[in-house]
């Protein structure tokens, strides 16, 4: 896969040429990163994650575990970093609503050609691909991934799973996929959906997650609390983080609130 | 015409490409006895279905234009239009929904909901058609019928309500259980044509319970006096079921669902009852007109067959005898010899002989009244033109028409194939609003237009079949635009003042790219002062708009330009139109160079369905082609690939796929958005450009 971005400077025979134009939307597109909230929750690593952990978002139904995952693979994607978003659950058309709908709420107060060609710059950098639930398994994940690599369509640099059952029964599965992903060295994140009548064991976790999360590396719980989200890391989150237990979601934009 | 409006359905059958949609009309004809033997599409009789009257449709075994056929159901009278199914000629598609009062969506129940399907159901939405879906091919293999309900729902949005059951389903499918009447219902004799009712097999009477109460359930939301007799336990009558859901299927929140195999004869009978039922009479249905006397407001037509005549001409066709034009009478009465008015040209006519068509055969009326679909001979019009009483002033909304984004060179064999064509020509632009013709002066080439590759291989072959008109054609060639990015001031001054009368003009001001709104150019006066004499503002305009169709840079038309100019000078004696219109056009050359402008070019949304094994392939095939993958959604033993491709990457794509995939894959492909061109392509296309010029000259 050919990088879209093209290079902010350019020699040539009449000296440097700084082209304006890209150096304002690289401009841009270094301020949306910057803008990037989950600094807050204290990690040294732009990814977060590192290639081959896995990270979960755990949260009741439409609380917001998809766009949280959307705006961390939109932040990847401003950073040139391939993303390959697996969903299970929602078509094509729909997933891209998401990172179409939540690219225009953290990029509004720009103006309009200058998004437009920014989004055009970064789509190339995301790979939807969507599963029946029933039809998922990890060898075909494989075999897809494979395809593209192969061929040099899309290499990815980060895999998000959106609408996999996570529970105990799920283990071979998920050591399959711990498997395939540090063989392609992918920073995997996982939605995970939570149910009221569940009572969170001691550590905060639900029961039926609590057999996987040896795997994960990262966990982070998605709490609506009166009119806010709240974003708090259950396991792997720096510790002395200033600002993370409680890092807010914005329910209107569904975005990270920008506490700045 | 003995019926009254309420007894007559305008009816569209839309669909996929091979669901079935012209053997379903093919019957429907056939049991309503408008035709005596059944043919099929690809029949080895070589007949073809009666609904494929084009000689070419018959070989390809698609249908291209759709033809308009009566027929008569238990005392209704049913216009069928039998609608296109391949996206080139979507055109055709949307000019039928346009007159349609309602729709059959008809589905596979193999291939489900598919991406044509979902474009055909757009513009159901757009023009707010309520549609009965019909699940054909019940007894292919694979056949599951509940499974494509399920894609109703979660693809189509639609809230979808069975109101039958499958008897057996794939090789075993033998009749089917109408959930309203509790009975099995087969079909039997060598075109199924015997009806035959039963008692539902035990095996499926829980099954055949359990959906028939979802069915009334769907159905007491319309229904008050439905829903109290639920609740109250009394037996249900059916007339009151079937205004329920009559009442949620015309305001389109309920999808009534129909299953059948059209090719084994099965369940057409039924759907033509449904048809009855539960979709729209003319009346049912409210049209509008827009009155240009009044700004073109909106005025509402009634079905009154004394009010004056209001009519469309919706489809043309080229038949022995002339013209015939397919029009719809949404208001007062259409007879013989009566005075009807172009509104478009505001040409009178006399209408002389009115038909009735049956696909390629026809009877002759007297008249066609409000709400029916007919035909006229010897009306002189384009298609889409509206038909008024003398005295009105009304014209149908406009139609939604697509600018073309494919362009192709032809040039006649010979002096003869020379006049056909034009004559063909003539004919085509006039059926067809996407389909467009020019000359090109600079090298003096026929030049055609259209929306994709096939619609124009289709019109080439149909001149040389209907026309004799031989033609060679060139390379197809994309539609590029050119547009600037950036702000640009001009200063120009025109002078010309040596001898003879002089001419001179001096324009100031600035170019700016149009960011919103779909304006393709504006003009901004600002001159304060008098600057510019106000009687010259206008040549300024005229100056400026001529620069559009052809820019500077590579002479692709111009879209996207504010023009404003602020200041000026001009002479007493020496200042003319003349000279204000080359100095805008210098202003314009001046301003573009230095807006930095750049190519566009059409991308097209290519969604791909193969079959999972074959999906890698597909992608590199798209990925080779400059394509940016969207994703990959897996159907089970289907994989849609949905990515955007540049046109000018997809001549030839059809041939290509197929001998990748086996044959296995099909694509369909609309026009999506224009984006710049990457420079290396720009340069290619420049040198292009040069080589094309250099050889005209």
């Amino acid at each position: 896969m050919k990088s879209a971005a093209s290079p902010m400077f350019i020699r040539s025979s009449a000296g440097r040429v700084i082209k304006l134009k890209d150096r304002n939307t690289a401009m841009l597109k270094q301020e949306l990163i910057l803008r990037n909230p989950l600094r807050y929750l204290g990690f040294e690593r732009e990814d977060v994650l590192a290639p081959g952990e896995f990270g979960a978002v755990l949260a009741h139904a439409g609380v917001g575990k998809t766009a949280l995952l959307v705006q961390l693979a939109l932040n990847g994607m401003l950073r040139s970093r391939n993303i390959l978003h697996v969903s299970l659950i929602d078509p094509v058309q729909k997933v891209n609503l998401w990172y179409g709908e939540l690219f225009h709420h953290l990029a509004d107060r720009y103006e309009a050609p200058q998004i437009k060609r920014l989004w055009d710059s970064i789509l190339p950098h995301r790979f939807i691909m969507t599963f029946r639930v029933d039809s998922f398994s990890v060898p075909k994940l494989d075999e897809r991934l494979n395809d593209l690599t192969e061929q040099g369509i899309f290499k990815p640099d980060m895999m998000i799973i959106d609408g996999l059952h996570c529970n105990a029964s799920l283990r071979p599965a998920m050591e399959a996929l711990k498997t395939l992903a540090v063989k392609n060295g992918l920073p995997v994140w996982f939605t995970v959906h939570t149910h009221r009548h569940e009572q969170p064991e001691d550590d905060g976790l639900p029961a039926s997650f609590s057999p996987l999360v040896d795997l994960f590396d990262l966990v982070l719980e998605l709490r609506t609390e009166h009119a806010d989200i709240h974003i708090t890391p259950l396991k792997g989150a720096l510790t002395g983080a200033p600002a993370a237990a409680d890092l807010l979601l914005d329910p209107s934009t569904m975005l990270i609130k920008d506490r700045a | 015409m003995n019926t009254t409006v309420e007894n007559v359905r305008n009816i569209g059958i839309s669909a996929h490409i091979d669901s079935g949609k012209t053997t379903l009309s093919e019957r429907i004809l056939f049991y309503t006895k408008r035709i005596h033997a059944i043919h099929d599409v690809k029949g080895k009789d070589g007949v073809g279905a009666t609904m494929d009257s084009m000689e070419l449709e018959k070989e390809r075994g698609i249908t291209i234009a759709s033809a308009a056929t009566f027929c008569e159901w238990l005392d209704h009278e049913i216009n069928i239009i039998d609608t296109p199914g391949h996206v080139d000629f979507t055109i055709e598609v949307e000019r039928s929904l346009r007159v349609l009062d309602g729709a059959v969506l008809v589905l596979c129940s193999v291939g489900g909901v598919q991406s044509q399907s979902i474009t055909v159901d757009l513009q159901m939405k757009r023009y707010q058609v309520p549609c009965l879906a019909f699940i054909n091919k019940c007894d292919r293999s694979g056949a599951d019928p509940a499974r494509v309900i399920g894609q109703l729902r979660s693809k189509l949005g639609h809230n979808a309500v069975a109101l039958q059951i499958p008897i057996g389903l794939e090789a075993n499918f033998q009749g089917i259980v109408d959930l309203l009447a509790m009975k099995a219902v087969y079909f039997d004799g060598s075109n199924g044509e015997k009806v035959r009712i039963e008692e539902i097999p035990a095996e499926l009477r829980d099954e055949a319970r359990k959906q028939r109460e979802e069915m009334i359930d769907a159905a007491t939301m319309f229904s008050d006096e439905l829903m109290e007799a639920v609740l109250e336990e009394r037996p249900i009558p059916d007339a009151l079921i079937i205004a329920a859901l009559r009442r949620g299927t015309l305001a389109r929140k309920i999808t009534p669902v129909l299953i059948g195999s059209a090719y084994k004869n099965k369940g057409v009978q039924p759907l033509l009852d449904a048809v009855t039922r539960y979709l729209p009479c003319p009346s049912d249905v409210e049209n509008t007109a827009l009155d240009l006397e009044h700004n073109e407001a909106p005025v509402v037509l009634s079905t009154d067959p004394d009010k004056p005549i209001v009519a469309l001409a919706f489809k043309l066709e080229d038949g022995t005898y002339g013209q015939l034009t397919y029009i719809r009478v949404y208001q007062g009465t259409l007879a013989k010899g009566a005075v009807i008015v172009n509104t478009r040209t505001g040409k009178k006519t006399k209408v002389g002989r009115v038909v009735r068509m049956h696909a390629d055969q026809m009877e002759d009326i007297e008249a066609i009244s409000a709400g029916y679909i007919g035909a006229l001979f010897g009306i002189e019009c384009s298609s889409g033109d509206t038909f008024v009483s003398p005295g009105q002033n009304l014209t149908m909304t406009s139609m939604f028409v697509p600018e073309p984004v494919i362009s192709l060179a032809i040039f006649p064999k010979d002096n003869k194939s020379q006049i056909n064509m034009s004559k063909a020509l003539n004919r085509f632009t006039k059926e067809d609003p996407t389909f467009r013709t020019h000359m090109d002066e600079e090298t003096n080439e026929t030049i055609i237009e259209g929306m994709g590759e096939l619609h124009l291989e289709i019109y080439v072959e149909r001149m040389k079949r209907e026309y004799g008109a031989e033609v060679e054609t060139g390379k197809p060639r994309v539609a590029y635009r050119e547009t600037i990015t950036q702000r640009a001031e001009f200063n120009y001054t025109h002078k010309k003042q040596t001898g003879g009368s002089g001419q001179y003009a001096r324009i100031a001001g600035y170019l700016e790219p149009i960011t919103e709104g779909p304006e393709d150019f504006l003009f901004v006066n600002e001159v304060r002062g008098g600057a510019i004499p106000t009687q010259y503002i206008p040549a300024c305009e005229k100056g400026f708009h001529l620069c559009m169709a052809k820019g500077p840079k590579m002479e692709f038309p111009v879209t996207g330009v504010r023009v404003v100019i602020n200041d000026g000078a001009s002479h007493a004696v020496d200042s003319s139109d003349m000279a204000f219109q080359a100095a805008a056009r210098g202003a314009f050359r001046e301003g573009y160079a230095k807006a930095k402008p750049v190519v566009h070019e059409p991308i097209m949304k290519v969604v791909v369905e193969s079959p999972t094994e074959f999906q890698g392939a597909v992608m590199g095939l798209l990925n080779q082609r400059r394509g940016m993958i969207v994703g990959a959604q897996d159907e089970g033993v289907m994989t849609v690939v949905e990515a955007q491709v540049p046109l000018a990457e997809m001549f030839g794509f059809s041939t290509i796929l197929r001998s990748a995939t086996q044959g296995k894959a099909q694509f369909t492909m609309e026009f999506a958005v224009y984006r710049q061109v990457p420079q290396s392509i720009a340069e290619q296309i420049a040198e292009e450009v040069a080589l094309r010029k250099k050889s005209a000259a």
